[in-house]
């Protein structure tokens, strides 16, 4: 009996010549793998909840739009990741320095313990607050590292800095998130 | 590096689940309040990225952006088209002008350098005390024309200074008829 054949699932470089080469079902792949790991990336980075959708869709658009300047020393998600900052950099500056981040009202989960969960968003809200407030290098490198898992090599082709930078981007960055959620 | 940098470096690959603690570091972190804080920041930290926590939202319909983004793609590229079009257009009509304009100023310049048909346009100018004259008598008056001084007067020029000056002035009413 022969062994069933195996379906390798392509890769981002091969999706991304595809649909250099005109497949738009390689662009739709791209964006199914990624999109929602930008939006959380978004998200964390401090963006309005309501505007996550459209700030992903202008992160797409600048990325594919310039889609030869990706050469693979970064992974694709990291590099999309600092497409994605820039996005939200650039609404920053149109709103003339009017602060993205908001505390937005939610409804509270019907759940056991609702003062925990009220807890936990707090928390969480407050450490979106703190990566939001963290120099633009430094929260690059710390949601790189911490919700990709990248190395410093690889960041640092990302993001257009050094290894070492990277590293003392990140320790600064900890240092100052650890001090606000004590 | 000591153990709670090392530890540090650990951690985000530790949280993605993509490595597990030590015996040895894990007794570490039970024991350090730093590097148990800093867990704590990097656990929380990629709950958010992975849309665990309470209100993380993601990206709503992955179908409708990748549809959304072609359309705004195929947009982009068919502008952009128009604009290389609109440029090219552009570019050739500001071509045919500048050829024209040097086609213009040539013309002009070769005018300016035709001294000799301005010279015999002049020259067409009629004078109306010829115009009664018939051919016969216009023959006759270029061949006076045409005739060496020399030999229309009786005197040689080489000569003139030997004449008294009642004698030139015959000569020279001769000369101007």
């Amino acid at each position: 009996m022969s062994a069933s054949p195996v379906l390798e699932t392509p890769s981002d470089h091969a999706l991304a010549a595809a649909y250099r080469a005109g497949d738009e079902r390689a662009a739709a792949e791209l964006v199914r793998r990624h999109a929602p790991a930008v939006g959380r990336f978004l998200y964390s980075s401090g963006a309005v909840r309501d505007e996550i959708d459209d700030l992903v869709q202008e992160a797409l658009f600048r990325a594919f739009r310039r889609l030869d300047g990706w050469r693979g020393e970064a992974s694709f998600r990291s590099w999309l990741f600092a497409i994605a900052s820039n996005v939200l950099r650039d609404q920053y500056r149109r709103r003339k320095g009017r602060q993205v981040l908001l505390i937005e009202d939610r409804d509270l989960p019907d759940r056991a313990d609702p003062h925990a969960d009220l807890a936990a968003m707090e928390t969480e809200e407050r450490l979106r607050q703190g990566i939001a407030s963290l120099p633009r290098l430094q929260r690059e490198v710390f949601l790189l590292r911490t919700q990709q898992g990248g190395g410093y090599v690889e960041i640092a082709a990302a993001l257009g800095t050094t290894p070492g930078a990277a590293r003392v981007h990140y320790h600064h960055a900890v240092k100052r998130l650890k001090e606000l959620i004590r | 590096m000591n153990d709670c940098e090392r530890l540090s470096d650990r951690m985000p690959d530790v949280a993605l689940h993509r490595s597990e603690w030590t015996p040895e570091e894990a007794a570490h972190l039970a024991g350090c309040a730093e590097c148990l804080a800093e867990w704590e920041l990097v656990l929380a930290v990629r709950a958010l990225g992975e849309g665990e926590g309470e209100g993380a939202p993601t990206v709503s319909d992955s179908s409708a952006v990748s549809a959304t983004l072609l359309r705004r793609l195929a947009e982009d590229r068919a502008g952009r088209a128009r604009a290389r079009r609109a440029w090219s257009f552009a570019g050739a009509a500001a071509a045919a002008a500048a050829i024209l304009v040097a086609v213009m100023t040539g013309r002009d310049a070769a005018t300016v350098a035709a001294p000799p048909v301005v010279a015999e346009a002049e020259a067409l100018v009629p004078l109306p005390e010829l115009e009664g004259l018939e051919t016969a008598q216009l023959d006759t008056l270029l061949q006076s024309i045409d005739r060496p001084f020399a030999g229309t007067s009786t005197l040689d020029a080489s000569t003139l200074g030997e004449h008294e000056d009642g004698e030139l002035e015959q000569v020279f009413a001769a000369w101007e008829g």
